[in-house]
């Protein structure tokens, strides 16, 4: 096998122009994103299970753009080219595909694919292009969640958490040309939308309210440019004297009240001093989902609070934070 | 000459599109109109045949004015045409088209007499004013004012979605319950009912984007100014003495967006509403 790569090698290379004889033209014709399985397999198996496959034709986004009338949201679901911080104008073709791999790779300018990699690629031309690593990258589309995460001041991109690291791997799986290349650093094309964890939402209770802070997640919680995903926060308060309340709440982008990246948010209790407890559970809604996901459950004990003699004892936030018990 | 043919011709179509009378009726639009306007049509047709057929109607005119009797004659055929195909598109309208008003208009431009194409401008022109008088309004009313039927608002109080009309009123009631435990002096129902009424005017707010795509629109009614109301009126209830002075001004600032965004939007959907029992 060894001996047949290096012959096609050597054959390549002595004959430069002759690179030009693989070029498969219609690749270069803004092809539908099935074409680009032929080569592509595991990345378009990924990129199949993405929103991003299912932009324009969801039935979400059928109903919420109005039969595809509100012509102001269109360009995102079916992009013709994707650059940098720049919104992108709408595709006339294969829209189907909401955001394709000719919308994100291909570009007009060069009529060549473009990717984070160094790639030699016969049937159409590469180009390197860094800005595929870069949050820039996402920002023509998601403009809000990228001026949050601007915001937010972390080195993280948005493609160090939603196109999560695969290793090295082909990227190619089309016989026999997978032997040609080498494996490289691959990235996942599912662009998944994380859950945020206990550890990303921090509760307490201090100084009679209860606060609430997004320590996670490098942008507002939930976020989101038109879609219209919730948080929802559930507390039940237990008195002392045995009465129960229940405070609750929801967070969403469009009511204009997420959480933003570490900025606590209080919630006042009422009657804080005779708190006995609170039970907590923070639950999610995606933008297309029905179903409210688990994110947080605690109970907060608020007993060790007061001192003796039923006086409320607040020593400082930082007393009142240590001596909460989960 | 031609100044005052213009300001004749002028006077025509202005005079067609305006009507007089004590009662105004709306009529109900007809059901085939929907294939022509969203959410059935994105391509909004029959609006579009309105404005052709305006604008052929204004290349007869503008043309005769400056005694271009070939391209008058171009225009009225396109008019007659455009008349024609719009006849047929909305059957229960049928009977506000004369197809031969339309013919009688272009063998008017054809005789190069301007007062046959007076006359004749005349009498097609009535035929437009009639629908226009019947059915302009309404038509507005029904297709250009986005429908609040089918947004739903999720109580952020009880977690569960509703119609608007019906969020609306779960919404001032937490506001007259406050109102009226202030008043009784029963301070922490008036806080609790405070508190749901500003989580629920509060989430309001995302109900603007069902139909707004742009946030400055979104921002002039429900931005800083609002945001900043709730969040005094949030203020005053957790006092630990309320005063309640001071939570009624805290309504009334959160009520002037109430009131912006109903006159832009109550009126034409509660008209709506009754069109489309």
């Amino acid at each position: 096998m060894s001996r047949l790569f290096l012959l096609f090698f050597l054959f390549i290379t002595a004959c430069g122009p002759l690179e030009e004889v693989f070029v498969e033209e219609d690749l270069l014709q803004r092809p539908q994103a099935k074409r680009c399985a032929d080569c592509h397999a595991e990345i378009f198996k990924e990129w199949e299970k993405s929103r991003h496959a299912v932009a324009w034709k969801s039935e979400g986004f059928k109903r919420e753009s109005e039969n595809y009338t509100k012509t102001k949201c269109l360009s995102c679901h079916a992009p013709h080219q994707v650059d940098p911080q720049k919104k992108p104008a709408l595709r006339v073709e294969f829209k189907e595909d909401g955001v394709s791999c000719v919308a994100c790779h291909f570009k007009e300018e060069t009529k060549a694919m473009h990717g984070p990699l160094e790639v030699w690629s016969p049937p159409h031309p590469s180009k390197r292009d860094l800005s595929y690593v870069k949050s820039g990258f996402c920002a023509g589309c998601h403009q809000e969640t990228y001026k949050e995460w601007k915001m937010a001041k972390v080195e993280k991109s948005c493609q160090d958490c939603h196109m999560q690291s695969l290793g090295k791997r082909d990227l190619i799986q089309k016989f026999p040309f997978y032997y040609f290349h080498r494996a490289k650093p691959r990235h996942s094309h599912e662009f998944v939308s994380l859950i945020a964890s206990a550890k990303d939402v921090r509760v307490s209770f201090k100084e009679g309210t209860l606060q609430v802070e997004n320590v996670g997640v490098p942008h507002n919680l939930p976020t989101a440019d038109q879609g219209d995903p919730r948080l929802y926060l559930i507390a039940k308060i237990r008195y002392v004297d045995g009465k129960t309340k229940s405070v609750r709440r929801v967070f969403s982008p469009q009511a204009g009240n997420p959480l933003p990246y570490k900025t606590p948010l209080s919630i006042s209790i009422p009657n804080a001093e005779g708190v006995s407890f609170i039970e907590i559970k923070i639950l999610r809604r995606l933008a297309w989902k029905k179903e409210k996901e688990l994110i947080l459950s605690k109970k907060i004990h608020a007993k060790s609070l007061y001192s003796q003699n039923g006086k409320r004892d607040l020593g400082g936030s930082q007393r009142a934070g240590r001596d909460i018990k989960r | 000459m031609r100044k005052g043919l213009f300001i004749i011709l002028a006077g025509l179509l202005a005079g067609y599109l305006s009507f007089a009378s004590e009662n105004i009726v709306l009529k109900k639009t007809p059901k085939s109109l929907d294939n022509y306007y969203p959410p059935k049509s994105k391509k909004w047709e029959f609006l579009s045949k309105m404005y052709n057929m305006s604008t052929y109607f204004y290349g007869i005119n503008l043309n005769i004015n400056n005694e271009d009797w070939d391209n008058a004659l171009k225009w009225a055929k396109k008019l007659k045409e455009e008349y024609v195909s719009t006849s047929k598109m909305v059957p229960e309208w049928k009977e506000y088209f004369k197809p031969e008003l339309a013919e009688r208009l272009v063998k008017a431009v054809e005789s190069k007499n301007v007062d046959n194409v007076l006359q004749a401008s005349r009498k097609l022109g009535q035929t437009c004013a009639k629908c226009h008088a019947d059915n302009e309004i309404t038509v507005k009313l029904v297709y250009h004012f986005p429908s609040f039927e089918n947004i739903k608002i999720e109580d952020p109080i009880e977690f569960m979605e509703m119609e608007t009309g019906k969020y609306m009123k779960k919404m001032t009631n937490s506001m007259k319950a406050l109102k009226i435990y202030l008043m009784q002096g029963d301070a922490d129902n008036a806080r609790q009912s405070g508190e749901e009424f500003v989580e629920r005017a509060r989430a309001l707010k995302g109900m603007c984007s069902k139909c707004h795509t742009s946030k400055t629109s979104i921002e002039a009614i429900t931005g800083k100014e609002y945001l900043n109301s709730l969040e005094n009126l949030t203020q005053a209830l957790s006092a630990d003495k309320l005063d309640n002075e001071k939570i009624f001004k805290a309504l009334g600032s959160v009520g002037m967006t109430c009131a912006k965004c109903h006159n832009v939007h109550l009126i034409p959907a509660m008209v709506q509403e009754r069109l489309k029992k």
